[in-house]
């Protein structure tokens, strides 16, 4: 029997002056894969938008569009979900290729996996190419080197050097700053872990989800798990896309519910949107996931 | 010299006259350019006989007075270029050269041949890349150009715009190689600018030469525009009214703002920035003071990444929010659509030619520039193997990373840039360097005295921007377009921005041209009456109200230092009875602070450009800039004359300061008379009028304070002077001006437009007929005091009366307060925006 959670994901603005109009992006729908099952899903949204409708972007995330256009000084969008999540398929090492022999299979055949590697090659606004990523990772990433074996040293490397902590960054901070001051939270690794792969022409998503709120009896708490959780997921031809999770130093397992996915961490932030009005803003977020 | 012109003579057929000896000496083509006038040395190029013959017979006086007209004709309407922090501010003329670029009917066939099918081909690119992407999975247009380039937005993949076009406007930058051969060096596709330039620029020239213009059959733009605002009518998704279809622009600080006014009032679109939008439920709306309007169709000329702050760059306070989404549904085409961007990316460029073939099946017409892809290993080899032949450019034209032309380079330099390009080579193109062709631009001496003798041609390097546009017909292409020159320092670089000039582009033709000029009057239809009442954007009605206030502000200071400074030269500013009442209220309008020298004071306010006058017409001028798509040419042209007035470069004397205030006082006139007699009588002539009348009962209740408390000694002539009521008074009363007959006329009389009474009771009718339609704001504060104003009775007339003392007081602060009002009702969308940050 697979382990089913349930996720509470709970967003709350409370504005000190009152809005007039708010238009809002919610990517709080779990997607649906090989590995995981959507049970269940709400998404509440209170006051009650004037307009709501959903797509699917790019990458396949499903979106929540809404918008309100009567004056509120509270926002609060709740997310709650009943997920399946099964084994991920192993990671087959057979072929046994090297960091090299990825880039030249995606260099000779940038069509591979409809596209998704060659466009998850590319610099992004939130992870630029950087010569100090690309320097950093230089000594994990040796292009003789097994594939998976050089992006779990890399992976091992940031957990290693790199201090877990809330404190120290923003969402503003740049992959070149935390490269500096060697520390963030889950989101700043994964940004530093995807400039890294992509500098060295090795395809990367960020992926964000959650993690089990409370381990079972005996086993750690793991790091970021009260909020959302970010890790990546990277490329090769032989393996697919394996999942590595650097801030737990490992790879994504059945603990690992996935939420959205894309380039960087614009392409899946849980609620974006823009306000007339409002004054100053406090935001709360509160995720909780239980097993169920 | 004489000699050379008349070998030039032959060449050409008839000889050329007085054109040799003058107008030639000097100009010579270059060897290893291909030259636009002549086909060797002083042969002129057939196509050109007749306008050089013509451009000889008045070569002398006669072309320097045209050049001359041209250049104030440009200053007065206004036309410039802003170029971001540039020294000269946001009002840099724009520069065009009087002689125009000619073509051949011939020659222009295959261009716009070359760049129909280049639109085309383009839009099938962009129908692919955001819509099946086979052209990325076959391999025909590797991956990472697309998926690399800033240009590509991936939010936008899925979006089909109503009738398939992505590309629904299109430019082409066009260089001639030493063999006469047109190229295309680079592609404008997301919000092409220069297409209101060529027009301005058609509009100046075919005025200097009028009659060749008719003689040589130029080809008219006219129903180029036409076609274009045609074409944007029809694809506009449909609805029960008829489209609206509107400009929007990033803003008065944009470089090219200036031609999205022209173009907004040329094509007769609401011009808007994306404050003025807001969306609604799936539909885009405009905000205008008769409340939410629908908008069909939005003719863009903001960058891609900008236009929607929810979906696109978070950063953006420019934008529209919810705008992608509405692009989505197809409740909005936008022109062009979002993410077209990507086309311009020089990668691309190698690949067009089969591209062509596959997609189009025919040969691509007009060739681009050779440009190799660095992102190809071995383009990366060649190019670095003959680098002094080509140039490196990023895929994203950036000013931090300008064009480097490997020629230039030392060694160490190459090595350098070699280092930058090779870590990312994906980002690079290395394009062949081609000699561009030069044309003749017109040259004077920089002396004035002896400008005259000084006329002559040079040359310059030259490029062509042609712009096309969707119909439903297919791409049709402007018979015309925008020639850029390079400035006379890097002929190689030819940019607006670097200080080059422009021309206009004659194609000749070889049957009679369409002579109906007029765009307006040969398609405006009856459902485009009605949608033209109303729905003035509440921004234009903002600023239109401060205009008037503005202006009328300024006119009120003109006239008080006028007064005072005629004070200080009679000798009456000081007395032993203390300051002058004019000094007086010039100091608590905040004009001048009083020191022991207020003549200088006075002076210095009214000619200093760092002052009271100068500061509020440059406030007046800055409204006025928003206001541009609404404003006449004249108006226009009455307005620079007044904030670029000479007396503003050097120190002034009093006699050339009261000169200049008479000056000024007229041109408010010449204003506020375009404004009765030239704006129809609609909302915004009201915003405009209410503006006017609340800022002038502020000012005559302000003086006619200053008169009664502190005034009492000084006489009345002043105060009627000040309200331009001496005529009045004189004509009434015959009498040296007395209390109660002076506040009589300034208090009490409805008819004298610069009473109290004139503007309450003005003010009052503006409001009525504005509530009527929108509902109550402010009758409810004006009504008790122009009550009060009613109730004063003649017996109060007098300076120390305390019932007139607080009516004035109560009516000005009536003034004030209908002005809140009034903001808060109309222009409430001035809020503030702000970004939600983001979850962490």
């Amino acid at each position: 029997m697979n382990p089913r959670y349930t996720v509470e994901h709970l967003t709350r603005y409370a504005y000190t002056a009152p809005v007039s109009q708010s238009w809002q992006l919610a990517r709080l729908t779990p997607r649906g894969l090989a590995w995981q099952k959507l049970l269940s899903h709400a998404l509440q949204i209170d006051p009650k938008p004037d307009a709501r409708h959903d797509t699917l972007d790019s990458f396949g995330n499903h979106v929540t569009h809404f918008g309100l256009h009567g004056a509120h000084r509270l926002l609060s969008v709740r997310m709650h979900c009943l997920v399946e999540v099964a084994p991920r398929a192993a990671v087959g090492r057979e072929a046994g290729a090297t960091v090299q022999d990825v880039r030249d299979a995606l260099r000779a055949d940038p069509t591979l996996d409809d596209l998704a590697p060659a466009r998850l090659s590319e610099p992004t606004p939130l992870v630029p190419f950087t010569e100090a990523a690309r320097r950093y990772a230089s000594d994990a990433l040796l292009p003789e080197r097994d594939w998976f074996d050089a992006v779990s040293a890399l992976m091992h490397a940031i957990h290693d050097e790199f201090e877990f902590d809330a404190t120290a960054t923003t969402v503003t901070t740049s992959v070149d700053e935390v490269l500096q001051h060697r520390r963030g939270v889950c989101q700043d690794f994964a940004h530093l872990m995807l400039a890294c792969l992509r500098s060295h022409g090795l395809p990367a998503r960020y992926v964000s989800g959650y993690l089990l709120t409370d381990p079972p009896p005996g086993q750690p708490r793991m790091l970021g798990v009260d909020a959302s959780h970010a890790w990546v997921a990277a490329y090769s031809p032989a393996c697919g896309w394996v999942e590595f999770d650097p801030t737990n130093d490992q790879l994504a397992d059945q603990r690992y519910i996935t939420l959205a996915w894309g380039a960087d961490f614009a392409d899946v932030v849980p609620v974006r949107g823009v306000i007339l009005g409002g004054g100053d803003q406090l935001l709360d977020v509160e995720v909780s996931v239980m097993p169920a | 010299m004489q000699q050379q012109s008349q070998q030039s003579s032959t060449s050409s057929g008839e000889p050329p006259g007085r054109l040799g000896a003058t107008l030639l000496s000097g100009y010579a083509p270059l060897q290893g350019r291909y030259d636009e006038l002549l086909s060797g040395p002083h042969a002129l190029r057939p196509h050109w006989d007749a306008f050089m013959r013509s451009l000889a017979d008045r070569a002398g006086p006669e072309v320097a007075d045209t050049l001359a007209l041209m250049e104030r004709e440009i200053r007065e309407n206004g036309v410039t270029y802003n170029v971001y922090a540039d020294q000269q501010g946001a009002d840099r003329p724009w520069q065009v050269d009087p002689l125009p670029l000619l073509l051949s009917a011939s020659e222009w066939a295959g261009i716009e041949a070359g760049i129909a099918q280049r639109a085309e081909l383009l839009n099938r690119v962009l129908v692919d890349i955001y819509g099946p992407q086979e052209l990325l999975r076959s391999g025909a247009i590797p991956p990472s150009v697309i998926f690399g380039h800033s240009g590509f937005l991936h939010q936008v993949q899925g979006i089909r715009p109503p009738g398939g076009k992505h590309l629904f406007q299109y430019a082409a930058d066009l260089a001639r190689s030493p063999d006469g051969r047109w190229w295309v060096v680079s592609d404008r596709t997301q919000a092409p600018s220069g297409m209101g330039y060529a027009l301005e620029n058609r509009l100046v020239v075919s005025r200097v030469f009028p009659q060749l213009f008719g003689e040589l059959r130029v080809q008219h733009l006219a129903s180029f525009f036409d076609a274009l605002r045609e074409s944007l009518l029809r694809s506009a998704p449909k609805a029960d009214e008829p489209p609206r279809v509107v400009l929007l622009t990033p803003g008065p600080y944009n470089e090219t703002y200036f031609e999205h006014a022209l173009l907004a009032r040329y094509l007769g679109f609401a011009l808007v920035e994306g404050t003025d939008l807001t969306v609604r439920g799936d539909c885009v709306w405009m905000k205008t003071v008769d409340g939410l309007k629908r908008v069909h169709a939005i003719l863009r000329r903001q960058d891609d990444d900008y236009c929607d702050p929810l979906e696109l760059r978070s950063d953006s306070a420019l934008g529209v929010p919810g705008l992608t989404d509405c692009a989505r549904r197809g409740t909005v085409l936008l022109a062009n659509a979002l993410g077209s961007g990507v086309l311009e990316s020089g990668a691309l460029l190698g690949y067009l030619p089969k591209l062509s073939e596959s997609l189009l099946g025919e040969p691509l017409k007009l060739p681009s520039v050779a440009t190799w892809w660095l992102g190809e290993p071995a383009a990366l080899r060649d190019a670095w193997a003959r680098l002094d032949k080509v140039i490196i450019k990023p895929l994203d034209r950036s000013p931090r990373e300008p064009a480097v032309f490997g020629v230039d380079l030392s060694a160490a330099e190459r090595a350098k840039l070699y280092e930058r390009v090779a870590a990312q080579p994906q980002r690079y193109v290395a394009q062949e360097w081609v000699r561009v062709s030069q044309a003749p631009v017109l040259e004077r001496g920089a002396r004035e005295p002896e400008r005259r003798a000084h006329e002559r041609l040079s040359g310059r390097s030259v490029g062509l921007r042609v712009f096309a546009v969707a119909t439903p017909e297919g791409y049709r292409v402007m018979p015309g377009g925008l020639t850029r020159v390079a400035g006379d320092g890097d002929s190689r670089v030819i940019a607006m921005q670097r200080g080059g000039s422009s021309k206009d582009t004659w194609v000749l033709s070889d049957v009679p041209v369409n002579a109906s000029f007029s765009l307006l009057s040969t398609t405006v239809k009856p459902e485009d009456l009605v949608s033209s009442k109303g729905s003035l954007p509440s921004r234009a009605a903002e600023n239109l109200f401060w205009f008037g206030r503005y202006g009328e502000r300024c006119d009120a200071t003109a006239r008080l230092l006028r007064v005072a400074i005629a004070q200080v030269l009679d000798g009456t500013a000081d007395r032993a009875d203390g300051v002058a009442p004019a000094l007086l209220l010039a100091e608590r309008l905040g004009l001048v602070e009083l020191s022991d020298d207020p003549a200088g004071d006075l002076l210095r306010a009214a000619t200093h450009p760092d002052k009271a006058l100068s500061g509020q017409l440059r406030q007046l001028a800055r409204v006025a800039f928003n206001l541009r798509d609404r404003m006449s040419v004249d108006n226009w042209r009455t307005l620079n004359q007044l904030h670029n007035d000479a007396v503003f470069e050097q120190t002034a004397t009093l006699p050339v300061a009261l000169a200049w205030l008479q000056r000024a006082v007229t041109s408010m006139m010449t204003l506020s008379g375009f404004v009765l007699d030239g704006m129809t009588r609609g909302t915004g002539w009201r915003f405009l009028s209410i503006g006017r009348r609340i800022e002038r009962l502020s000012n005559v209740c302000t003086a006619l304070r200053v008169a009664c408390n502190e005034g009492q000694a000084h006489g009345l002539d002043w105060l009627l002077d000040l309200c331009d009521s001496t005529v009045t008074y004189r004509s009434r009363y015959l009498v040296a001006p007395e209390w109660l007959p002076v506040l009589d006329l300034l208090v009490r009389d409805e008819a004298n437009p610069r009473s109290v009474a004139f503007q309450v009771k003005g003010l009052a009718e503006y409001i009525a007929k504005l509530e009527a339609t929108h509902g109550r704001f402010g009758s409810d504060v004006l009504a008790p005091a122009q009550a009060l104003l009613r109730a004063l009775d003649p017996i109060d007339l007098h300076p120390d009366s305390s019932a007139l003392s607080a009516c004035l007081d109560r009516l000005q602060a009536a003034a004030n307060a209908v002005s809140d009002e009034l903001s808060l009702k109309f222009f409430s969308h001035a809020v503030s925006r702000s970004v939600l940050s983001r979850v962490a």
